[in-house]
């Protein structure tokens, strides 16, 4: 008889989590024909989609001017968008890859739906480039392809790193989450029937779970999650240097590689925290998704949270400090300026809000999480917009200075960019196993079958 | 080469390839011999230009032009460089004409009111209505007519008196008081003609003399030469303003005593006072002098009595100067006795005859009467005009709504309008007799003694608008009532007054050769007479030198209406481009404002933009106000120009009309307009809306933008010093960009200094020569924004409509930066306010090129910023990253046949018959800016080659550089070092804009302005 200490690490994650087939019944579970509150949300999102596409199209037939964009501030809630949902995407594959290399015990429950996260958050942040170029028909110019006229990309600019880094980040994490879920997609064959069953035959690549399988596929995965490491650091950098090799006051910092990487931790985490909350509630998988896992995402927030005020702080000193004027007036008009309100938005949501972390009541608490959670994502929506339109509102010419005001397309489309990313989610929910099944078999404590002396039976 | 080709059969083969279709059944009956400027009619190619000399008609100043024409169509108007007027400059109105000749608003044809409803018939139709009209109206017809100098004014005067009637000149921009003034002090009927250049001081008595008075052009010229440093730094004349509020001109000068309305008089006749107590000779004037001691002066102006005798002393001191004024803002009650006392003081200073010279100038504006005009409508509303003529003026939009001038009109039983385009006053006609545009038209104009100015048709009448002169309408009418008025065309006439004219005198080769040579330079010059000696005549009418009377005497603020320095007043309304300039003063575009003290408005709680009642005892309006500091508390200021209600799509229903608020007031003894005549009463409404304004921050938030300099530190040690602690502080940052990995430059951008350290990793080629670059003075520079418009034209910059601007999407190239340093309100003293034309500063260092992802923007060898219009994919990442903000996007397209929404800009046809073929037309979605007239570069670069010999320096002259009144521009190779940009870079004003700051090296040079106050070391 196993002893407390001899226990896997999961049997202290997932105590109440008793068996496989236990593991198999409550996740499959989510596959099973879904309720109308899906098809509610379903048809929102829908909704929501047409409203992006609508406004897009609009945007494309009469001109970017449709946008609130003006001169100087020439990006805006698009770029803002753009980096906040590379940003979302960022801590899915540092949860599946980074938190795997480390062996972190509690990773397995929530990695599956932060991987998804990651790869539809990819997929919606992709969009916004195209949706903010001016001449979108020709946005395939920034990409280097062979042709008759010898005419490359500029491979000094930042925008071109991001193509590379953008798509390279899309590509691998959409590998890595496919491979994991390899295994599960058997599982869920092996119990689903009529289409369902064929969708799995064919995804699950004919997976029989032999040991020649789990073989390739365990060297599979650990070197993909080396790879995608990496990237997890890279993409957010090479997006943080579209603003950083700039040489607009406000952007121009050797800061700001570290400083968005831990901010795109910081509002990846929450938003998985703002994911697996309903996801824990609708599904009942309270033993799976405990508090000790939303313990460990709350402790991560606070410690990238803290990266991310040092930041703030470090910016507003080297303003300070550089006794550059225009340096100097970009921050002080950031905290007093025309859009002193969103910087204190970004201020409180991020700096302040995350300090009731420090409490293990709060941390314990499932709805303040997820209070706090929503906090967050606000908080890391208007940092980038502080950062891209305060900065570019007041720069080095006085008589330029300008203001910016948001248009309806704008709205239209930020509003539709979360309904695209949900109408993604949710069909995730219902097709794949959105807790990895394998894998927490691995952490759960072996099953073995009492013996009979020792009485009880299965 | 008078005996080539006829212009009109070239035209007709060339027609093919351009309009010719359209021009079939175009009447082309008038066009005679027309000779191109440069290039004989047979040598003209496709692709290469044909320019054509002829005049400018947007205001009474006569400024010369030459027309660049492509194909037949006229693409961009210049000022002629042999007119002594405009010496190849002009201004921002002059080069909107193209827009009056292409406005797709222009009527159709003539026209006929039946049930209300204009028809359109034949001008054969409309030429026999008119004449028998005139037949059944005996003596009872009116001829109104705008300023008409030349030989058109003598053809109205020939044809009024051939058909029996009278005829009426009415020009809102009138300076009747100072001819009025100028009879009363030296007996001649003529407006004085000021020298500018030879003057070492400058009084403006609120004289607008850079945007709207007499000349503006000339005038600019001739201060922008005296009243800046010249290459030695020094013999700078002092410009002093006086007036109750700054105008542009007013900012441009260097002290400013903001005097009470209406206390001109009193001023000027107090510093008479003080010269003549030294000794100066005041004629019969010597009692009024008597009684205008500075301190009764003082009291009416409320300025310091010192102040006004310290002005007195230096100004009699800095021989020769100027007195100026008092200008339209001056047309207060007691205008005339104004114009005297300024007049006095010029000639108690003895500068009369030196600075000041009285001779006869044919400028048009200046001959009316207003009280002329009262008379008229009287005679309608009594039904005693049968048949009215209106030619030129647009009385039912610009007079005051008590002059009862639609009311009169609408009595006169037949009204016939000769408007190019439907406006206030042809709305009311029964007949429209659609004029040709000034530049398809006959004229000549004679705006000094000695210069005789021909203005010819510089292409085919627009085809779109079945237009004809009115001077060939009339001649034709005239013969159809068997009247013969010596000629059949009003072509016909001008050379047979031209004919009569000539003698020897002006040219021994025979008429022929006088009148082609007319034709080829556009202006014929005779030998100046020399002046006489003037003497001061005792008045012979009974005049005060008091403050005036105001209407609504108890209300709080005096309005001043001024004429805008775009819009005149109101004719250039439909001018896309113009009413999208902004101003030189507000900045703001397209409406009107209510400039108000910035200290009162603080205390009345109004911000930019909050919409103000304006009401005075006549009526009332509501206009968002602007808080200024450069206006006297208890004054406020309403431009002309706005509040159009009938004016075409671009004119209708901008702003409102400042004449609605104003009585019609005579002022005696010279009958006009009273305009500065009424006090309003101003109050919050609780609305605001956003200023349609290209105005960021006023001040230069302790960035070195514009520094300055004062004429006292110029060439001294101390300079020097500075100088050296610059260079030092250079090093250290190089020190600094070295240790970043940055690329170390330290250049002034002097011919040594090329090639470019560094420049290995940009595109630069170091071997290539030119390295074109610019320099603006800033010392010279008014802020008039006659580059903005010539840019314009030059580069099909389009115009993006009121919503737009608001938006902050203002599409000029250049940006005329305006920032207050000293503008103090409340008394005497230094005023300094900088300007500063921002344009593309074609960096070495350029910020936006790197981060282009497709080499959209990108470095030529000759140092351009290149910016490829169709490869821009619209990342708008350059724009970001220009630290000077030159750079603009297409956020729509703006030069579509139709608007992407209401009220943006758009290019109807004929309007896009003025691009400029060689550049092209941007689109949606890519980025543009200022190319450094990359065209003009090619063009030379190019005859250059052919001709097998180097581009000489001047020889590429940008569109900006070719207009600037002010001389203020320079362009050229500055790795030539014996180009002339070369040399002024070494100038120890010239400093970079945000070089120091962030190493960009523009190749745009500023050189530092200059003040007589002191500016601090470390001020920028």
């Amino acid at each position: 008889m196993a002893t407390a200490t001899e226990q896997p690490r999961g049997a202290m994650t997932h105590p109440d989590v008793k068996s496989y087939g236990q593991v198999n019944q409550e996740i499959l579970k989510a596959l099973s024909r879904p309720g109308k509150g899906w098809w509610a949300l379903l048809a929102l999102s829908v909704a929501g989609i047409g409203l992006f596409f609508t406004s897009w199209a609009i945007q494309i037939v009469k001109g970017i001017g449709v946008s609130g964009l003006s001169s100087p501030v020439g990006w805006g809630v698009y770029i803002t968008t753009f980096v906040f949902w590379v940003g979302i995407a960022h801590s899915g594959t540092l949860i599946s890859a980074i938190l795997f290399l480390f062996r972190a015990p509690w990773r397995q429950s929530v990695y599956r739906m932060a991987e998804a996260m990651t790869v539809f958050a990819v997929m919606t942040a992709g969009l916004f480039p195209l949706i903010h170029v001016g001449r979108v028909w020709h946005a395939y110019w920034l990409i280097p392809y062979p042709n008759s006229r010898y005419l490359w990309p500029n491979f000094r600019s930042p925008l071109v790193w991001d193509v590379f880094a953008v798509t390279t980040y899309f590509t691998v994490s959409a590998v890595f989450f496919y491979l994991g879920t390899i295994p599960d997609m058997a599982a869920a064959r092996d119990a689903a029937t009529g289409w369902r069953k064929k969708f799995y035959k064919m995804t699950s690549l004919g997976w029989r779970g032999t040991d020649r399988e789990w073989h390739h596929f365990s060297k599979a995965y650990i070197y993909l999650a080396a790879l995608a490491t990496p990237l997890v650091l890279s993409v957010h950098s090479v997006v943080s240097w579209d603003f950083a090799m700039g040489i607009v006051p406000g952007w121009h910092a050797t800061i700001f590689a570290p400083y968005f990487v831990a901010g795109a931790i910081f509002s990846g985490v929450a938003m998985v925290i703002t994911l697996a909350v309903p996801l824990r509630k609708i599904f009942g998988w309270q033993d799976y998704l405990t508090v000790k896992h939303f313990d460990a995402l709350s402790k991560l927030i606070l410690l990238t949270s803290m990266i991310v005020l040092y930041a703030y702080l470090t910016e507003f000193f080297m303003a300070w400090y550089s006794a550059e004027e225009p340096e100097r007036g970009v921050f002080w008009n950031r905290l007093f300026g025309h859009y002193w309100w969103a910087t204190w938005i970004m201020l409180v949501c991020n700096g302040l809000v995350p300090v009731l972390l420090w409490f293990r009541r709060v941390r314990h608490s499932i709805s303040a999480l997820f209070v706090i959670s929503i906090f967050i994502n606000i908080g890391m929506w208007f940092e980038r917009f502080v950062i891209i339109v305060t900065s570019l509102s007041h720069e080095y010419e006085p008589f330029a200075w300008g203001v910016y005001r948001p248009s309806m397309v704008e709205m239209g489309i930020l509003i539709g960019s979360f309904a695209w990313f949900g109408f993604w989610f949710l069909l995730f929910t219902r097709l794949l196993p959105a807790v990895a099944i394998a894998e927490l078999k691995e952490v759960l404590p072996l099953p073995y079958r009492p013996r009979p002396q020792e009485g009880g039976a299965d | 080469m008078s005996d080539g080709i006829k212009r009109r059969d070239f035209l007709k083969v060339l027609g093919a390839g351009s309009a010719g279709a359209s021009l079939v059944g175009c009447s082309t009956d008038d066009v005679e011999r027309l000779l191109p400027y440069v290039v004989p009619p047979e040598e003209i190619t496709p692709g290469v230009a044909t320019w054509y000399t002829s005049v400018c008609r947007e205001c009474d100043a006569g400024c010369g032009i030459w027309v660049k024409t492509r194909e037949g169509r006229a693409i961009k108007v210049e000022g002629n460089p042999n007119h002594p007027i405009s010496r190849g400059a002009l201004c921002a109105r002059g080069h909107s004409s193209l827009l009056g000749l292409y406005n797709p608003d222009r009527f159709a044809g003539p026209m006929v009111r039946e049930g209300g409803e204009l028809r359109p018939i034949s001008w054969e139709e409309a030429e026999a209505m008119l004449a028998e009209r005139l037949q059944g109206a005996g003596s009872n017809v009116l001829m109104l007519t705008g300023s008409a100098p030349g030989s058109l004014g003598e053809l109205f005067d020939d044809f009024v008196s051939a058909v029996g009637g009278t005829r009426v000149e009415h020009e809102l921009l009138s300076e009747a008081p100072l001819r009025e003034a100028t009879r009363i002090a030296f007996g001649r009927n003529v407006v004085p003609a000021y020298d500018m250049e030879r003057a070492r001081m400058v009084l403006s008595f609120g004289a607008d003399f850079m945007e709207t008075w007499l000349s503006p052009v000339e005038y600019t010229r001739g201060f922008g030469r005296s009243g800046s440093v010249d290459d030695h730094g020094s013999n700078k004349a002092a410009m002093v303003f006086l007036g109750p509020r700054l105008s542009l001109t007013g900012q441009n000068a260097d002290e400013w005593f903001p005097i009470r309305p209406g206390s001109e008089a009193a001023v000027a006749l107090a510093m008479a006072h003080v010269i003549a107590r030294e000794g100066g000779d005041a004629g019969p004037y010597q009692p009024v002098l008597e009684a205008y001691t500075p301190a009764v002066a003082a009291e009416l102006s409320g300025v310091g009595a010192d102040e006004i005798e310290d002005l007195a002393l230096r100004f009699a001191d800095q021989a020769p100067a100027v007195a100026l004024g008092p200008g339209l803002s001056g047309h207060h009650g007691n205008a005339t006795a104004a114009n005297l006392a300024v007049l006095i003081l010029n000639h108690v200073a003895g500068y009369v005859g030196r600075t000041v010279r009285v001779r006869n100038a044919d400028l048009g504006a200046a001959s009316q009467s207003y009280a002329e005009v009262r008379e008229a409508t009287r005679r309608m509303s009594a039904d005693g005009v049968q048949v009215a003529l209106v030619h030129g003026t647009n009385p039912a939009y610009g007079l005051p709504r008590d002059a009862g001038f639609v009311e009169a009109f609408g009595r006169v039983p037949f009204k016939v309008s000769f408007a190019e385009c439907m406006d206030e006053t042809a709305a009311l006609a029964d007949l429209i007799l659609p004029d040709a545009h000034a530049l398809e038209s006959w004229g000549d104009s004679n705006p000094r003694p000695g210069v005789y100015a021909l203005q010819q048709p510089v292409m085919e009448r627009v085809p779109h608008f079945d237009s004809k002169q009115a001077g060939d309408v009339l001649l034709s009418v005239a013969a159809r009532l068997g009247r013969d008025l010596g000629a059949a065309t009003f072509y016909d006439f001008l050379r047979g007054r031209w004919e009569r004219a000539y003698d020897t005198s002006m040219g021994s080769d025979g008429f022929e050769a006088f009148w082609s040579t007319g034709l080829k330079n556009g202006v014929v010059t005779i030998a100046e007479v020399e002046d006489q000696r003037e003497i001061l005549r005792a008045p012979d009418v009974a005049l005060t030198f008091d403050l005036p009377e105001f209407t609504g005497g108890d209300l709080e603020f005096t309005l001043q209406v001024h004429p805008s320095s775009r819009l005149g007043d109101g004719t250039q309304a439909n001018r896309p481009w113009l009413q999208e300039l902004p101003d030189p003063v507000s900045k703001i575009t397209w409406h009107s404002w209510l400039e108000m003290n910035r200290h009162t408005g603080e205390s009345m709680g109004l911000r930019n933009g909050d919409v103000v009642r304006v009401e005075s005892p006549h009526d009332a309006v509501e206009v968002p106000v602007w808080l200024y500091p450069g206006i006297r508390e208890d004054v406020v200021a309403l431009a002309m120009g706005g509040g159009h209600t009938d004016y075409g799509r671009f004119g209708t229903g901008k702003g409102v009309n400042a004449m609605a608020l104003l009585p019609s007031l005579v002022e005696q003894p010279s009958g006009a307009l009273v305009l500065q005549a009424t006090r309003v009463q101003v109050t919050p409404t609780g609305r605001h809306r956003r200023l349609a304004t290209i105005e960021g921050a006023d001040t230069q938030e302790n960035r070195p933008i514009t520094p300055a300099v004062a004429l006292a530190a110029l060439g001294h040690a101390e300079a020097d010093d500075h100088a050296e602690a610059e260079g030092e502080h250079h090093d250290e940052l190089q020190e600094l960009q070295a240790y970043g990995g940055f690329v170390p430059v330290a250049t002034e951008g002097r011919a040594e200094d090329f090639p470019l350290p560094g420049s290995q990793y940009g595109d630069y080629d170091p071997d290539e020569n030119p390295r074109w670059a610019m320099a603006i003075d800033l010392d010279k520079c008014t802020g008039c924004s006659a580059c903005a418009v010539a840019c314009q034209a030059e580069n099909n910059v389009a115009w993006v409509g009121e919503d737009q601007v608001t938006m902050g999407r203002d599409h000029n190239w250049i940006r005329l930066e305006r920032y207050y340093e000293t503008v103090d309100a409340t008394h005497a003293g230094p005023v300094d306010v900088r300007h500063l034309p921002m344009l593309c500063q074609h960096c070495g260092n350029a910020p936006c090129e790197p981060v282009c992802p497709v080499y959209a923007s990108y470095h030529t060898p000759d140092g351009l910023n290149g910016q490829i219009y169709n490869r821009c994919v619209g990342t708008r990442y350059c724009a970001n990253n220009c630290p000077y903000k030159v750079r603009v996007f297409n956020w729509y397209t703006y030069t579509g046949e139709e608007p992407a929404f209401d009220g943006m800009g758009y290019a109807p046809e004929p309007l896009n018959w003025q691009y400029n073929p060689d550049v092209t037309v941007r689109t949606n979605g890519v980025m543009e800016k200022c190319s450094f007239c990359v065209q003009r570069i090619r063009e030379t670069e190019n005859r250059a080659r052919i001709e097998d010999r180097p581009v000489q320096d001047g020889e590429v002259v940008p569109a900006c550089q070719q207009s600037c009144p002010a001389e203020a521009i320079v362009f050229g190779n500055v790795r030539d070092p014996n180009s002339r940009v070369a040399r002024v870079v070494e100038n120890e004003r010239t400093y970079r804009v945000l070089d120091e700051l962030i190493n960009t090296q523009p190749a745009v040079h500023y050189l530092k302005k200059v003040t007589f106050h002191e500016v601090e070391a470390g001020e920028h």
